[in-house]
């Protein structure tokens, strides 16, 4: 039996970064707001203090903060001719389960995404022919510019507290800064943290071979900081526990401590945890959506929760579940190149060394979030020729640690035995003595790269799993094969005593060890309903009182973390909400 | 010999300046010192947050609150607050209490720590 709430005007679907700017910003603007979060609530007071954290088995191996995989997973394959299994323990990615999602265990890194991304097809197609993009690369324009976006990164910026170095202020160049960045109208609103001896030593090398290295902008506070909506930060005390964990320091940028507890102090605003939504529903012409349904996971009561407005905001992979279960937009067909609901899934790619230098003592255990020097002369830098490699997008370059756990970073230089007395030996020796150098890639999106829903396998509310098709395709290795040689030029130049040195991408990918959670795609943005599941709002070409925010809307994805425009993206739809959507309701562009 | 008389004196403020805290702090600049503890304190009473209120705080004992969950290090140091002891810990909370949980590198500088002190004795009453 299903109990019929009361209507409200905004039902947001997970409470992280997004739903948690959304819930601030609508709740101030007047709008009613329940906030539905399938996972537990935190606080920094009651869970990320000491003694409750700095716990690898409770956060790393258990994935205490993570979504828990008895009662919903996906599953996956890596082409359409196989059959698809379910991920039974979390492995190459780490979706968020509490209040305040992704966003308490994230490391900090915040990028501009540029129009580099945004008019990723038109770029190309213009400087190097339409020919240079492979019929199968689905990439397509995003609809939205970055001077459209530049307020609202800055906003999220200044909220989050990230610490770094302008590049390029209002067209100006700015020494230390990465000079391929888009201009900005001013700094960042702390000065770069401290940098460590690895960013330090490949600052030097990257710089003598010619790059541009500079800090990486992370949302971990260099310094104590109060952001425009007066919530504080601690300074970072560079205690090694950042990716995975929350913050002991209340240094990183986190929704669970600068925008939900706004809007929990408003009496607009009304949070239900361990809630689970399991279907938006619709009117019955299809036109609109009437709200949600829901079962609290604690005793098993169904709720329906109507609302004027929806707002999915949960993981990027859980907002296209929902709408591949709720039956809004056409489902994706990858063979004939129909629909767009599952359409442009994107990961992303890599390549990496280490480095061992006998005599030197890096202190691996300690460290910022975004601890590293990094380079964008081979993302960014439009002046990066991609015909003679040919292919399309990027990778940045950083050397430097982020989060190298005491117990979990063992690194050894290769031919060690994986096991027993000589491991252990060479444990003891090598683990002070060893950096990495990292590149990240960009992932473009593929015909075949998609999700939909599985025919087999159903969660624990007898819904059908969702299924995720992906593998590397020829872009992404011969981008890994010129970062691997990149890297390899570097740490040559850095004389190391021993080099495991990296090498490219090449066997498909699986999702057993961790590589990122930068899942992007889905649903994604654009400029028609043909091509695309929303509108430049986010809000869906379908329903018009539908909107979907996340790292599920980018149409492809590029070598950066995906924060920054996420979080831009959140002010950006909450606007176009406030100001013209709720005046005047319905479609904030013509189809 | 005039040289060496304002050696000495200069020494012996030195020494005066680290033995004890300076009783010369300036309110308005320490609230702007506070930035660097608000995050995780609070001073109205009964407010805990990541770390205990610090309302009243120059007539407790460390580790004297009941509702906060204090390290054992901190419940067993014998501190009692004041603008002195509160001095020492600021300057280098893991050297005068090693093992506490406080996440804070510590306030070098005796001119900033005599402003944030003189700050809570006004802000704690």
């Amino acid at each position: 039996m299903t109990t019929k709430l009361k209507e409200v005007d905004v039902v947001i679907v997970g409470l992280g970064w997004t739903g948690g700017i959304l819930a601030k910003e609508l709740t101030e603007a007047g709008l009613k707001v329940v906030a539905l979060e399938r996972g537990a609530p935190r606080s920094s007071e009651n869970d990320y203090s000491l003694p409750n954290i700095r716990d690898e088995l409770r956060y790393v191996v258990r994935h205490d903060l993570m979504q828990n995989t008895a009662r919903d997973t996906i599953t996956v394959r890596n082409n359409p001719q196989q059959e698809a299994l379910p991920m039974r323990r979390l492995g190459s990615f780490l979706p968020g389960e509490v209040v305040g999602g992704s966003g308490v265990h994230w490391s900090g890194h915040t990028w501009r995404w540029t129009d580099m991304e945004f008019k990723v097809r038109s770029n190309y197609e213009e400087r190097y022919g339409k020919k240079f993009i492979p019929d199968d690369m689905t990439i397509q324009d995003w609809g939205i510019t970055y001077a459209e976006l530049e307020p609202y990164y800055d906003k999220f910026e200044y909220t989050a507290a990230v610490s770094g170095k302008a590049g390029n202020i209002g067209g100006q160049l700015q020494a230390g800064g990465n000079p391929f960045e888009a201009p900005r109208v001013r700094d960042y609103p702390l000065p770069p943290l401290t940098p460590i001896l690895a960013s330090e030593m490949f600052t030097d090398a990257a710089r003598n071979a010619g790059y541009h290295p500079f800090p990486r902008p992370s949302a971990n506070a260099s310094q104590p900081y109060t952001n425009p909506d007066g919530s504080k930060f601690g300074g970072c005390q560079y205690c090694g526990y950042c990716q995975r964990f929350g913050c002991e320091a209340n240094a990183k940028g986190s929704p669970h401590m600068t925008v939900i507890p706004i809007a929990m102090r408003n009496p607009n605003f009304e949070l239900r945890t361990h809630s689970w939504v399991t279907r938006v529903l619709k009117d019955s012409d299809g036109k609109r959506v009437t709200g949600v349904t829901y079962t609290n996971v604690l005793n098993g009561e169904e709720f329906e929760q109507p609302a004027t407005i929806v707002m999915l905001c949960a993981y990027a992979i859980n907002n296209v579940h929902l709408m591949l279960l709720s039956g809004i937009g056409a489902p994706y067909d990858p063979v004939a190149q129909k629909g767009v609901v599952g359409k442009n899934y994107c990961y992303q790619t890599g390549a990496g060394a280490t480095l061992f230098f006998e005599g030197k003592y890096f202190n691996p255990f300690m460290n910022a979030g975004g601890s590293n020097a990094t380079i964008d002369d081979f993302n960014t830098n439009w002046a990066f020729d991609r015909a003679p490699l040919n292919f399309v997008g990027g990778y940045n370059v950083s050397g430097g640690f982020n989060t190298p756990l005491p117990i979990g970073y063992r690194p050894v230089p290769s031919g060690t035995p994986q096991w027993g007395s000589e491991w252990k030996r060479a444990t003891a020796k090598w683990y002070q003595t060893a950096m990495v150098i990292n590149a990240s890639g960009s992932v473009m999106a593929n015909r075949y790269n998609c999700y939909d829903l599985d025919p087999t396998y159903r969660n624990a509310f007898g819904q059908p799993l969702m299924r995720m098709t992906f593998d590397y395709h020829d872009n992404e290795h011969k981008m890994g094969r010129h970062a691997a040689q990149v890297i390899n030029d570097i740490a040559k130049s850095m004389n190391p005593t021993r080099l495991n040195p990296a090498a490219a991408r090449t066997d498909p990918w699986t999702v057993v060890p961790y590589q990122s959670t930068h899942n992007t795609g889905g649903t994604i943005m654009g400029t028609n309903p043909r091509d695309s599941a929303l509108n430049k709002y986010l809000q869906s070409w379908d329903c018009h009182n539908l909107f979907v925010v996340g790292a599920n809307v980018f149409p492809h994805n590029s070598s950066y973390n995906p924060t920054g425009p996420v979080g831009a993206l959140a002010y950006w739809t909450a606007d176009a909400i406030k100001n013209r959507y709720v005046k005047n309701p319905g479609p904030l562009v013509q189809a | 010999m005039i040289d060496a008389m304002r050696a000495t004196v200069a020494l012996f403020v030195t020494l005066q300046l680290a033995g004890a805290a300076r009783a010369d702090g300036d309110v308005a600049r320490g609230e702007a010192r506070f930035q660097d503890c608000a995050p995780c304190h609070k001073l109205e009473a009964g407010a805990n947050n990541v770390g205990p209120s610090l309302h009243g705080i120059f007539t407790r004992k460390a580790g004297e609150l009941g509702d906060f969950r204090y390290s054992p290090a901190i419940k067993r140091s014998g501190i009692v607050w004041t603008p002195e002891t509160l001095d020492k810990f600021v300057t280098d909370p893991q050297a005068l209490v090693p093992t506490n949980r406080m996440p804070y590198a510590g306030m070098a500088g005796a001119g900033d720590r005599a402003d944030l002190i003189a700050y809570l004795q006004s802000a704690t009453k």
